[in-house]
């Protein structure tokens, strides 16, 4: 055996000593390298036959073999000793982890809280207001005309105090602008109420999260960039936007906006109804009669709002067949919220 | 509404498809929601004539009928009963594949020979019609394919319109759009009527008594009229909008009402009584049967068309069946009018009579277009019933809406929509749309607003046509821009963030329920809270008619309806709001948090089969509490026995944090429980949000911690049960030094050798100071000194160890 040969060779025994996993290994290691009959007597030997100009090298090697894997085999022995025999052999690691485990947010919170979340990046803070409100902020001063069909008894529930459950959040925007002067930066996450009959879809309380930015000088691509940022950060980097012309009382210019659909790509699936789109919020620039009412200069601010239905986002971010669902409370559902 | 793309190009130029022309309308504000093709090409269906009607042998609801296909007889049994000897009908014959993909082969139904199949509309795939086979004109020429009748496929656009949009719930309505998109001309057609010798206003009198309601009223007469059924063409374009032919008079109605959007109504003049038409409000007590068959009592402000002694018509809504046009109808009195949208509104919803009349009247029809309207029926009327005009109408209009003009800025234009279009494309906008720019200058422009465009008041709206028609995809989106609004501030709602993900950290999960509630929910947990509870008028279900007040109830459902699932082990938490009304009638809400165990929750898997001991969820529930608390707070969670009606009689306490009432938990009546069938404890909470979350948000006090070894002891006592952990560990900290860091209870045990009413408890004490080493002598001191202590104030019998 040459001088390369023997290093090789000692690697390969410290190799063989550093994973070793029981006493009994190291003992065989011992024996094989250190031992009687082992490597090392045998290399000792071997040096007086050996080339004078390797001798000087094989005796240095043999030294660190013997020295190394000592210390090595002693501190290894030390280690296993603690876990040996038949202790170490009865630990079952398959046994089940023993830790309370953690709970689940509703889907619906976890849909607010994001929404909130992103919207507090760019310096909006959450305002709530109450359930039950006057038809006053929940029509008039958002400038709900008074033959508007939502003001039907068929579609809001209208309290014996005269006054109703809001059938939007878009009163807490007025509660806003009636206590504060602008700039306005908030969103609206809260419980809403219209008289539908439950079905997969719909459900007479339901949850929406409405936005409201009034300022010197926001424009209508000023909400188009603001919506493009959430629909990304929400449903995923390649979501894009679009937006439709519409009519909603309390916005001039109004606009529905859809999302790109974040299954498909927008090539079309079940999810978007084969059209690569998804019907996401409502939105506009804040009609200067809804500044009027609060107290607000038209001529010295805009403004723009949107709102959207955190049930709706929920189904489709998460696949929700049905909204009942959402109420229902089996643990087997909500559990899956991790 | 649905807009059939042939009819639409009677009025518009365009060289677009079906997909083309939905995009636009889309994108500038009228949904398309869906596009149809109505019809097929009908190989091998023509028009066959029933020649002989015969009773089937063994079905009663079937009838053996020779029909000729102009060439040959065949036999075809059919099971429609709505025609007569002579009638022709669409025939497919053997062979032939209906639109639906159904084939006709020769069969033997009921023992009878068929060879073919007499056609209703939905088999042709027409319309959803299956009551009865589609008659056709018998003038036409049996054996005539019947595509050549029935023309080529149509393509139909379903359109959302926009409530403000009035004027785009017509063919001629949304033509004007695609031709502002286009920027090319509309095309209305002028109607032309040869009037009679005879004058209107000699054969009718028009008096409006309800002029608020009624701004416009134009009568018009005919006379020997000729009632059919009215062309092909006609029938098929009602069709197509989803209206049901019934008549040539009656059609052409409805026929100007989709092509303007102006409703109309024929009335047979004969059964109008003394000549006279008197718009009024209805007087208690009438009633009117409309054309639908009901007979239909009607309220004070209703708005009704009568003759001199009776109701003819609710108006905008539906004409009576005293004055229908029917088939001895000569003489035809033609109403075009316009009434009071909102007034409109509330009888339809009254009735809960929705007609394509209240449709339209109730988003508001232009005055200004009731003549034309009048005179399009008329010439159609004309020209398809063979009646005589009388000269003139008979137009009262108490009510024309003056002038109205607005003046739109170019540069707040551009700055509110954050977009660089140029002052002339703007004006080329307005004017494409009708809305005719009067007057400009370098900074604005003054638009005439058309009388049918009612929805445009101010500057904003006519920025939103603006915008629509140059296309909001135009407008470059802007890198949004981070502001912090000074003092702005939402730290309740990020409290109960932190709030919900200590809750989910301690092994919870949230739910959320209904703010209403069914009364009998509530009963079954507190009988004695009714007056409390906010009971909604017009609810949609019993099972949603109260507002909640409190979550405990839908708690318990909620474990129940998990337990009815099998599911036996669960921790919940919900956080809402209740609804209180107090004695004042105003309602009073609150945000409250409610927890809810069942099951082993605390228990190891190993140990999870063990009996559950009543105190177990109590305690569980109790340290749940503590930790959500004291995790982030100051100050002590005490609990004191109260009785609470949702709980068991001993097992409840009020919770208050810091000195401050938070609410109460306790294990649920067991009453409750049963009817769940939950057959171990469950323990329920529910606490005031704002007082749980505050309690957490206050600033961390530090104390110094200690550098020097502690020493510990422990004392084993026996107490009278009566003694509590709380009373222990009061005289333990009273008796001993600041010295005494720590109390931990390890052991509790009552056994009969202890004797009745009393228990076991070992403690364990932790010692440290501040500013020395302590020594055992120190400790010893301590220790006895809390012995003796606990000897004198309890009567402890202290074990040695």
């Amino acid at each position: 055996m040459n001088a390369e040969e023997l290093a090789g060779t000692i690697q390969e025994a410290l190799e063989e000593g550093r994973t070793a996993a029981a006493p009994e290994a190291l003992e065989a290691i011992r024996v094989k390298y250190l031992g009687r009959k082992g490597l090392l007597p045998r290399v000792m030997k071997g040096l007086k036959d050996a080339d004078p100009s390797e001798r000087a090298q094989l005796g240095k090697l043999a030294n660190q073999l013997k020295q190394e894997l000592g210390k090595l085999l002693g501190a290894r022995k030390q280690e296993l000793s603690g876990a040996s025999g038949a202790d170490a052999a009865n630990f079952d690691y398959t046994l089940p982890g023993q830790w309370r485990q953690l709970g689940t947010r509703h889907p619906i919170s976890r849909v607010i809280e994001d929404t909130a979340e992103i919207f507090a990046r760019l310096g909006f803070t959450v305002a709530e207001g109450p359930d039950v409100e006057t038809g006053y902020r929940n029509f008039e001063a958002l400038n709900t005309p008074p033959h508007h069909p939502s003001l039907d008894a068929q579609d809001t529930f209208w309290l014996e105090s005269g006054e109703l459950l809001r059938t939007q959040t878009s009163p807490v925007q007025i509660r806003v602008m009636e206590t504060q002067p602008p700039p306005v930066r908030v969103i609206t996450p809260g419980r809403c109420y219209r008289r539908d009959t439950t079905d997969a879809t719909h459900s007479a309380n339901f949850h929406q999260i409405e936005g409201l930015y009034v300022d010197k000088c926001v424009s209508l691509a000023d909400l188009k960039g603001t919506m493009a940022y959430f629909a990304r950060e929400l449903m995923g980097p390649s979501v894009g936007v679009r937006f439709r012309p519409h009519f909603f009382p309390f916005t001039e210019p109004s606009v529905e906006c859809d999302f790109s659909c974040h299954v498909c790509g927008g090539k079309g699936c079940s999810v978007c109804k084969h059209s690569g789109w998804i019907e996401i919020a409502g939105a506009g620039m804040v009609d200067p009669r809804v500044f009027k009412r609060v107290g607000y200069d038209p001529a010295g601010v805009t403004g723009y709002a949107f709102g959207m239905g955190v049930e709706r986002i929920a189904m489709v971010k998460y696949g929700i067949k049905d909204i009942r669902m959402l109420y229902d409370n089996d643990v087997r559902f909500l559990k899956q919220f991790k | 509404m649905k807009l059939p793309v042939s009819w639409l190009a009677d009025y518009v130029d365009f060289d677009l498809s079906p997909e083309e022309v939905a995009e636009k309308l889309t994108f500038s504000g009228t949904e398309v929601e869906s596009i149809d093709v109505i019809g097929g090409d009908y190989e091998g269906i023509v028009v066959g004539e029933i020649l002989r009607i015969d009773p089937h042998p063994s079905a009663d609801r079937l009838q053996l009928c020779l029909v000729s296909d102009g060439s040959r007889e065949l036999p075809v049994v059919c099971g429609a009963m709505n025609f007569e000897i002579g009638d022709k009908a669409p025939l497919a014959v053997v062979g032939v594949e209906l639109p639906g993909g159904m084939k006709i082969k020769k069969a033997r139904i009921r023992g009878e020979e068929s060879e073919g199949m007499l056609c209703a509309e939905d088999e042709l795939g027409l319309s959803d019609d299956h009551t009865g086979i589609m008659l056709l004109p018998r003038e036409i020429k049996t054996g005539t394919p019947f595509s050549e009748v029935i023309g080529p496929p149509e393509t139909v656009l379903n359109l959302e319109v926009t409530w403000n949009r009035s004027d785009c719930l017509s063919i001629i309505g949304m033509a004007r759009e695609l031709a502002a998109l286009l920027r090319t001309d509309l095309k209305i057609p002028t109607p032309e009527i040869s009037e009679s010798e005879a004058r209107t206003s000699d054969g009718i009198s028009v008096t409006i008594d309800a002029e608020d309601l009624c701004p416009r009223y134009a009568a018009r007469l005919l006379d020997n009229v000729q009632l059919a059924p009215s062309p092909m063409w006609m029938q098929r374009r009602l069709s197509l909008c989803g209206v049901r032919p019934i008549n040539n008079i009656v059609d052409v109605t409805n026929y100007v009402m989709l092509e303007c959007g102006h409703p109309l109504h024929a009335f047979d003049y004969a059964l109008v009584g003394d000549k006279k038409i008197i718009v009024r409000r209805a007087v208690d007590g009438e009633s009117i049967a409309t054309l639908d068959g009901q007979d239909r009592p009607i309220t004070g402000e209703t708005l009704l068309i009568a003759d001199a002694r009776h109701p003819v018509a609710i108006a905008g809504v539906m004409g009576g069946a005293g004055s229908e046009i029917g088939e001895n109808t000569a003489s035809v009195l033609l109403e075009s009018a316009a009434f009071d949208p909102a007034s409109i509104r509330r009888t339809s919803s009254q009735l809960g009579l929705s007609t394509e009349s209240s449709h339209r009247f109730e988003r508001g029809v232009d005055p200004e277009g009731v003549e034309w309207a009048s005179n399009r029926a008329a010439s159609l009327m004309a020209q398809l019933g063979g009646g005589d005009v009388a000269a003139g109408i008979v137009d009262v209009y108490p009510g024309c809406p003056g002038e109205r003009k607005v003046v739109v800025r170019f540069d707040s234009t551009r700055r509110l929509l954050g977009a660089d279009i140029s002052d002339d494309c703007m004006v080329d906008i307005l004017n494409s749309l009708c809305l005719t720019v009067t007057s400009r200058d370098e900074s604005s422009c003054t638009v005439l607003v058309p009388t049918f465009r009612r929805d445009i008041e101010i500057e904003a709206d006519l920025i939103e046509e603006i915008v629509r028609v140059y296309g909001v995809a135009q407008i470059n989106e802007s890198v949004p821009v981070s502001h912090v609004v000074p003092g702005a501030s939402d730290m309740p709602f990020q409290m109960a963030k932190a709030c919900r993900a200590d809750l989910v950290g301690l092994g919870l999960s949230e739910t959320m329920n209904y703010s209403f509630v069914s009364a009998q929910l509530l009963d079954s947990c507190c009988k004695y809270d009714a007056d409390s509870r906010v009971v909604l008028p017009n609810p949609v279900s019993a099972e949603h008619a109260v507002m909640r007040n409190s979550l405990v109830p839908q708690m318990v459902e909620t474990l129940g309806r998990n337990l009815s699932r099998q599911i036996q082990e669960t921790a919940f938490f919900e956080m809402g709001k209740v609804f209180l009304k107090k004695e004042s009638g105003e309602i009073h809400e609150e945000d409250r948090l409610c927890m809810g165990f069942m099951g082993p929750l605390g228990r190891t898997c190993l140990d999870k089969r063990r009996p559950i001991d009543k105190e177990e969820p109590f305690l569980w529930l109790k340290g749940a509490i503590e930790a959500l608390i004291l995790a982030k707070g100051q100050g002590q969670v005490e609990s004191v026995a109260v009785e609470h009606p949702y709980y068991e009689a001993g097992s409840s306490v009020s919770v208050s944090i810091g000195g401050c009432k938070a609410g109460f938990m306790g294990l649920l009546r067991e009453d409750i429980r049963r009817k769940w069938r939950m057959q171990t404890p469950v323990a329920i909470g529910e606490l005031a949000l704002d007082t749980v979350v505050l309690a957490r948000n206050a600033v961390p006090e530090l104390t110094q911690i200690s550098m020097y070894p502690s020493i510990s002891r422990d004392v084993a006592m026996v107490v009278p049960e009566s003694a509590t952990h709380e009373d222990i560990t009061r005289i333990m900290r009273d008796s001993a030094p600041a010295e005494l860091t720590a109390i931990e209870l390890f052991d509790i045990f009552r056994t009969e050798g202890l004797g009745q009413g009393k228990k076991s408890l070992a403690y364990s004490l932790e010692f440290r100071s501040l500013d020395r080493n302590l020594t055992d002598e120190d400790a010893n001191k301590y220790h006895e000194t809390i012995k003796a202590a606990l000897k004198k104030e309890l009567g402890a019998e202290i074990r040695d160890s």
